[in-house]
């Protein structure tokens, strides 16, 4: 990597710490919607981390990176699953999270620390850039969010915050990967999303009307 | 064409791209295409994979005419159905023949997106249960195989296959770590232990034709994906170190799924775990090299034939029984006499019974492992293949001469709807018998292979 100005340098490691800040703090949450804001959010902060890589590196692909991730990410996919939350307003909320909270945060914590002593002992000597600890942390936190959760919204959070790990650090080690393969990735998750709040909407229609039968899913 | 909304066509349409398919597949087969054409590369894998991709997918539209009317309440349109299944089959298609692995990687990514909604097609909640499971972890999982890109890209500053096949060994540790996060990507998705949660829940609700696609070609599309990034190590001296991983995580996975087959009280997840089982060796196989990498393709192959065979007979016994419980199905012999023979020959085939071509391709890879001298490999090989072949036939056995029970009126082993027929009996007879000649076509490598392992 190039010699970065300070200043360039500085408001990356604040991004970093932000868009982490908000992993936490979607780790932290029961209510859906706020959770998909929060996703919103971090995905406009991501938006801003490729502009300032774009005017450091002048690389063209960042700058469109930046305004597919805005659009995508931090407009199109929260709306379509907003208005999921809207259709069923029983789902609003988690259930039978609340009390494990306070424990899911610290276990959150933990992660980041494990991962950034994980990524120093393994990937910081083929991956010399400190910051890239951030996606490989905010790619475990996506994680935990998805098996911790047991609402389809909410794990739908938590893929596209892997997701926006990935774009992150490919940002970081690979930015002049080929844009269409970064085009192409963005409306896969279009379609996952899409498929996914599909099937979220017939879950909940089938729960109101049947009977629990879930254990022959088991085994 | 699949989506105009005139009844008849989508059928029509899907069985006329289905055999175009077959027909180039054959044509490259014919012409031993390869080389790189555009954005297009192909060797033998390549042409193996798309004859396989081909047949089962004209074989699995046939036999939804015959599935589909035991559903009456589907989750989409039957022409959508067909539509997606048409999408489904290009996306795979498109994962084995395109030159980049970039593009193979978002290939893969899109059959999840394509099929999801196939698997939640009869609209119970376990199917919709089992297809969300499947499209969150499946996705969640491939994260890992982007990462494995960019850091091929990182690394090699080309994500073109052609390319990266032509260059030397890639020594560096960014290359050996590509491969590991490939693992843990494509291996969730071609069912590979510990990430393989997805795959009986899918499997088993998906609908019949859909199963035997998951099964036969999905799975080793994944493998395939896998593959491309594997074999760019080939020489280098991590390759050693990833090959024993490939091997360990395809050890690991024959021999759980193994364990887990005999517990299972559903038929179809019985399958699903056979499957896993054969995607664990096959993964042994391609690692090993060698007469191995023969023995995996053979086994690529007569396991996608074997085991859409099984799926479709599966689906026979389900739509006869209207139940996919191992204890209310007993006695299929005396109301399906053909389907119930047919079940328990394709029950041997995929496990490995010879001469069906299952049972060449494992012969092969132990052969390999045997000649490297990778003795607990070997052992642990045949601890599942033993445990399997007999976990898997006793149980079908079990169903197909059992006792027949007397029916109820709880919903459990009530007469279906429909019998077999004729549409239903020839498609599996078809594949199983493809897969019989498979075996006996490839007998002269067995003689070679003893030779090479010094038996």
């Amino acid at each position: 990597m190039a010699v970065v100005p300070t200043i360039s340098a500085d408001i990356l490691g604040l991004l970093g710490i932000v868009i982490l800040l908000s992993a936490l703090y979607m780790q932290g949450q029961t209510f859906v919607d706020p959770t998909i804001r929060a996703i919103s959010i971090q995905s406009f902060m991501l938006t801003t981390l490729f502009s300032v890589l774009f005017v450091q590196s002048g690389d063209l692909n960042l700058l469109y990176l930046a305004g597919v991730t805005a659009v995508v990410r931090g407009v199109l996919i929260p709306t379509v699953m907003l208005r999921q939350v809207q259709a069923f307003r029983h789902s609003l909320r988690e259930t039978g999270t609340a009390q494990r909270i306070p424990s899911l945060v610290i276990l959150g914590v933990i992660m980041v620390i494990g991962g950034y002593a994980v990524f120093r002992a393994v990937l910081l000597p083929i991956l010399p850039n400190p910051l890239i600890s951030v996606p490989f942390v905010l790619l475990l936190l996506g994680f935990l969010l998805i098996v911790t959760r047991r609402n389809a919204l909410m794990q739908m959070t938590g893929f596209l915050e892997e997701e926006n790990a990935v774009l992150f650090a490919g940002a970081l080690i690979a930015p002049s990967i080929p844009l269409l393969i970064e085009f192409a990735v963005v409306l896969d998750i279009l379609g996952v999303v899409l498929v996914g709040v599909l099937l979220s909407a017939t879950r909940n229609v089938l729960q109101t009307l049947e009977a629990p039968d879930l254990e022959q899913l088991s085994g | 064409m699949s989506l105009l909304p005139r009844e008849g066509v989508e059928v029509a349409s899907s069985l006329a791209a289905a055999v175009l398919t077959v027909g180039a597949a054959l044509a490259m087969l014919a012409l031993a295409t390869s080389g790189v054409f555009g954005y297009f590369y192909a060797d033998g894998l390549t042409r193996t994979m798309v004859i396989t991709i081909s047949s089962i997918y004209l074989t699995s539209v046939a036999y939804s005419v015959f599935y589909l009317k035991r559903i009456k309440e589907p989750l989409i349109r039957f022409r959508w159905y067909y539509s997606l299944l048409d999408l489904f089959v290009f996306t795979m298609l498109l994962a084995v023949t395109v030159n980049d692995l970039g593009f193979v990687w978002i290939a893969v990514e899109a059959t999840t997106v394509t099929s999801a909604l196939l698997v939640a097609l009869e609209r119970e909640r376990t199917s919709v249960e089992a297809a969300w499971r499947y499209t969150l972890l499946v996705s969640a999982g491939l994260v890992a195989s982007l990462l494995s890109v960019i850091l091929v890209f990182y690394s090699q500053g080309t994500l073109t296959i052609s390319v990266l096949l032509t260059r030397t060994a890639a020594s560096d540790l960014v290359m050996a770590v590509a491969v590991g996060f490939a693992l843990v990507g494509y291996g969730t998705k071609a069912g590979i232990a510990p990430m393989h949660a997805w795959l009986p829940d899918a499997h088993s609700e998906a609908p019949s034709p859909v199963s035997a696609m998951f099964s036969g070609i999905l799975l080793p599309t994944s493998i395939y994906a896998l593959l491309r990034t594997f074999v760019l190590l080939d020489g280098s001296p991590a390759f050693e170190a990833m090959r024993n991983l490939l091997i360990g995580f395809g050890v690991f996975t024959a021999l759980l799924a193994a364990v887990i087959m005999g517990t299972q009280r559903n038929y179809k997840r019985m399958l699903a775990y056979s499957s896993m089982e054969n995607m664990g060796i096959i993964l042994v196989g391609f690692a090993l090299g060698g007469v191995g990498a023969v023995g995996a393709v053979i086994q690529v192959v007569a396991h996608a034939f074997a085991k859409s065979s099984a799926f479709y007979e599966a689906g026979n016994i389900l739509v006869a029984f209207n139940s996919k419980s191992m204890a209310a199905v007993q006695g299929v012999i005396g109301r399906l006499k053909v389907s119930g023979s047919l079940f328990t020959l394709s029950c041997l085939a995929v496990t490995g019974a010879p001469p069906f071509g299952v049972f060449i391709g494992e012969f092969l890879i132990i052969s390999q492992a045997m000649q490297a001298g990778d003795f607990l490999v070997v052992v642990l090989l045949a601890v599942a293949y033993v445990y399997t072949f007999v976990g898997l036939n006793s149980q079908a056995i079990r169903m197909v001469f059992g006792q027949r029970p007397p029916l109820q009126e709880d919903g459990s082993a009530q007469p279906g709807l429909q019998k077999e027929s004729w549409l239903s009996i020839a498609v599996p007879l078809v594949n199983l018998t493809v897969s019989l000649a498979i075996g006996l076509y490839m007998v002269p490598e067995i003689s070679q292979a003893i030779a090479g392992a010094g038996l």
